[in-house]
């Protein structure tokens, strides 16, 4: 339980060592010995802080930065980072969305159409009139949300699961694609490219400062409002919530207008970033966002997450990519640097590695004294 | 879900009625074809019709595996547009596969169903929809692939497939170069999805003209930096390649440079010489970059969105009893920023930024097709 979910709260952490306990019970007496040298283990799963997830994905991102700077110091360069950090708050934004939904127990396969959509909208509705982003913005977001409300409706009333209606969504919302575009991109205007490239402050780019203005936002509203408490609490188990008195529902369509919301602002950043976005924009978000929330230790079955650990993660993917990219290996290798990441930080929070030790410890108990002994 | 499934029944019942209709109705065309030739005129066709252009009536048909953007979209008016010249040709008819394998399959079925007479089709999916191509061929569908090379061979699997050759284009490219670059210098090629054959060719083609130029070096990835032709990815990897190398003298792309600039901008670098195919949005921002570029210099290549002339008029030619056309496709130059010929860099004002110059679509012909 805390290994498959490392951000125990007190009371998840007191479940965790009862049932740790439960286990030790069943455990013959003639093992007992072995339960002593658990001590060690024990209080280092007690150390863990209450945000574990953010931090183990903050260190790999801290180290992941280190090793970029002794293998090809130039994914470093003030250049690269000003390349890199406009797409790693996209897809930080983006990942933020997905944690939303993903926190509920659900999947968002409809990225790609939602970041699509709100590209396409901001570069065609414009057409290279500056005066006109506002506008656009606003149906944007009014197309956005309004998808994400409906897919909220479908997934908590009609009871779809949230796979299904978040596929047939995406394909609904890339035929507003085509509609509006006829497969054709268009320039971005001025007005937005000035406003996604510009900085902010000691060459700070917008986009990283929207980033981590959302996430902030965000994880303050889940951590510290009760509507943030609840709505983890229905993630968790919408039917202990129910019996607690509360309204899964709402939250849970909250959850996809949120997510929404956050594709929305991510394509709207993505259309000044990028010169002429393609109209299918938006198709290269869908698994690194799933992968960043992941990474950043959010369980797939719902509940608790952890949207700061998301964002991070989305800034691990990120400067990865940017450190492949330059060493200028064969894409094959490429692919499998990213693989064998994905595999390494997914294997950290899933992998039940005390209980792994634990069996393979009590399988073969000769090894067990020189940890032990020399320490006594 | 009902609503769809009973929907779907009726498009069925709906295309099975008009599959038995163009049957009959290609029957009824083959008889009248057949009286035509017998009767009188063909000292008045040759007035206004091409050679290619025989007697018999067709229904001629374009499968694409995918048609959602600028260039397929003038190609689709191109093909039109030359099919029209052809008074045999009575019907038209366009599917779009979506870029999807099994409607790009299920389209050539259903055309081959329909009794189209002939057929041109690109092959997106490649060897996937080779199996579609051979029974429409077997069915009797004067059956053309082109510009994909979907396997298979002529005579065997379909009458002929219409190619071009990249690795010229490659050659154009790098002897431009070489002369911009005064024979040396670093250049960053940028390409689609990994070991497509489209950059493949055109790398072996430039090969072949720098062999002979030792200080002439790729940067980054071999053969090509992968940007599976994504305007984001592009971008992406031209910064990491500014941001390791600090000299970079030429970029060659064959998608979108236009939607990558930024790059350069936010590395506060000067774009240098980029070799490319033909777009009007390139053209037009050339004189706006170049006033802060001084070194920025342009050559294009033709986008050939005219290529599939080609393959309607080798189609119609074969189904209608006309005269065989040439099948050779050229890559030729269109623009050059330094000497101007064949064209100085041409842009097109009353044209939308992603339409093309090289077409041989009127230009408002090509501004209707990418409405």
């Amino acid at each position: 339980m805390s290994t498959t979910n490392p951000s125990p709260s007190p009371g998840g952490r007191n479940r965790a060592s009862a049932a740790a306990h439960a286990h030790d019970a069943a455990v013959p007496a003639h093992e007992a010995p072995a339960r002593v040298g658990q001590d060690g283990r024990a209080s280092r799963r007690a150390w863990r802080p209450a945000g574990g997830a953010a931090v183990a994905i903050t260190a790999a991102t801290a180290a992941l930065f280190l090793v970029s700077l002794f293998v090809q110091p130039q994914s470093v360069s003030h250049s690269s980072l000003t390349g890199m950090l406009p797409f790693a708050a996209v897809l930080a934004i983006v990942a933020v969305g997905q944690t939303l939904i993903i926190q509920q127990g659900g999947i968002d396969l409809s990225v790609p159409g939602m970041v699509s959509l709100t590209v396409v909208v901001m570069t065609h509705v414009p057409d290279g009139d500056s005066s006109k982003v506002v506008p656009a913005i606003a149906l944007a977001l009014a197309l956005t949300l309004a998808a994400g409300l409906l897919a909220g409706v479908l997934v908590s009333y009609v009871g779809i699961t949230s796979i299904v209606t978040t596929l047939g969504m995406n394909a609904l919302l890339l035929g507003g694609v085509l509609e509006i575009s006829g497969g054709g991109p268009r320039q971005t205007t001025e007005g937005l490219q000035d406003f996604a490239t510009g900085t902010v402050a000691l060459g700070i780019t917008t986009p990283v400062v929207v980033a981590i203005a959302l996430t902030g936002v965000v994880w303050f509203v889940i951590k510290r409002t009760v509507v943030g408490r609840r709505f983890e609490a229905v993630g968790a188990s919408a039917r202990a919530a129910r019996a607690a008195g509360l309204a899964p529902v709402r939250h849970q369509i909250g959850a996809y207008v949120g997510a929404a919301a956050c594709y929305c602002v991510a394509g709207i950043l993505l259309a000044g970033i990028v010169k002429t976005p393609g109209v299918y924009q938006g198709e290269a978000y869908l698994l690194p966002s799933v992968a960043a929330v992941v990474l950043g230790g959010t369980s797939l079955l719902g509940g608790r997450g952890s949207v700061v650990a998301s964002a991070i993660a989305a800034l691990f993917l990120s400067q990865l990519d940017q450190l492949v990219m330059t060493t200028g290996v064969s894409s094959a290798v490429q692919n499998l640097v990213q693989a064998a990441a994905l595999a390494v930080g997914i294997a950290v929070h899933s992998v039940p590695w005390a209980r792994l030790r634990e069996r393979l410890q009590r399988r073969d108990p000769a090894p067990a004294p020189p940890s032990g002994a020399p320490a006594g | 879900m009902p609503m769809t499934s009973s929907g779907s029944k009726l498009v069925s019942t709906a295309l099975a009625i008009a599959a038995i209709l163009g049957l009959s109705a290609c029957g009824g065309s083959d008889d009248g074809g057949a009286t035509a030739s017998s009767g009188s005129s063909a000292a008045t066709a040759s007035a206004d019709r091409p050679a290619w252009c025989g007697e018999r009536e067709i229904t001629f048909a374009l499968a694409d595996g995918f048609g959602d953007n600028s260039w397929r979209k003038v190609t689709v008016a191109e093909a039109r547009d030359e099919a029209s010249k052809c008074p045999s040709v009575k019907e038209f008819i366009y599917t779009n596969g979506q870029g999807d394998t099994q409607k790009s399959i299920s389209d050539i079925q259903g055309l081959t169903a329909q009794g189209v007479n002939a057929l041109v089709v690109f092959a997106d999916q490649g060897k996937a929809v080779l199996p579609a191509i051979r029974e429409a061929y077997n069915a009797g569908v004067v059956t053309v692939p082109y510009r994909v090379f979907p396997g298979g061979e002529a005579g065997k699997d379909y009458d002929a497939y219409i190619r071009t050759d990249f690795s010229e284009l490659g050659e154009l490219w790098a002897r431009w170069l070489v002369r911009v670059l005064d024979g040396r210098g670093n250049i960053a090629y940028l390409g689609g999805p990994p070991a497509n054959t489209q950059n493949l060719e055109q790398y072996e083609g430039m090969q072949r003209v720098f062999r002979d130029y030792p200080d002439i070096r790729f940067v980054g990835q071999a053969p090509y930096n992968v940007t599976d032709w994504d305007a984001a990815r592009t971008q992406q990897v031209l910064s990491a390649l500014l941001a390791k190398y600090p000299r970079i003298d030429a970029v060659a792309v064959d998608f979108g440079f236009a939607s990558a600039v930024s790059a350069f901008r936010q590395a506060r670098r000067e774009i240098p010489a980029v070799v490319t195919e033909d777009s009007n949005q390139l053209s037009c921002m050339y004189q706006e970059l170049k006033a802060d570029n001084p070194r920025f210099e342009l050559f294009t290549v033709e986008s050939q969105t005219w290529m599939v002339r080609t393959a309607v008029r080798y189609a119609v030619a074969k189904a209608t009893g006309g005269e065989l056309p040439d099948v050779n496709v050229p890559q030729r130059a269109f623009e050059d920023s330094v000497s101007g010929r064949p064209n100085p860099v041409t842009c097109v004002e009353t044209l939308p930024p992603d339409s093309f110059a090289s077409s041989q679509l009127s230009t408002e012909a090509q501004a209707a097709a990418l409405k």
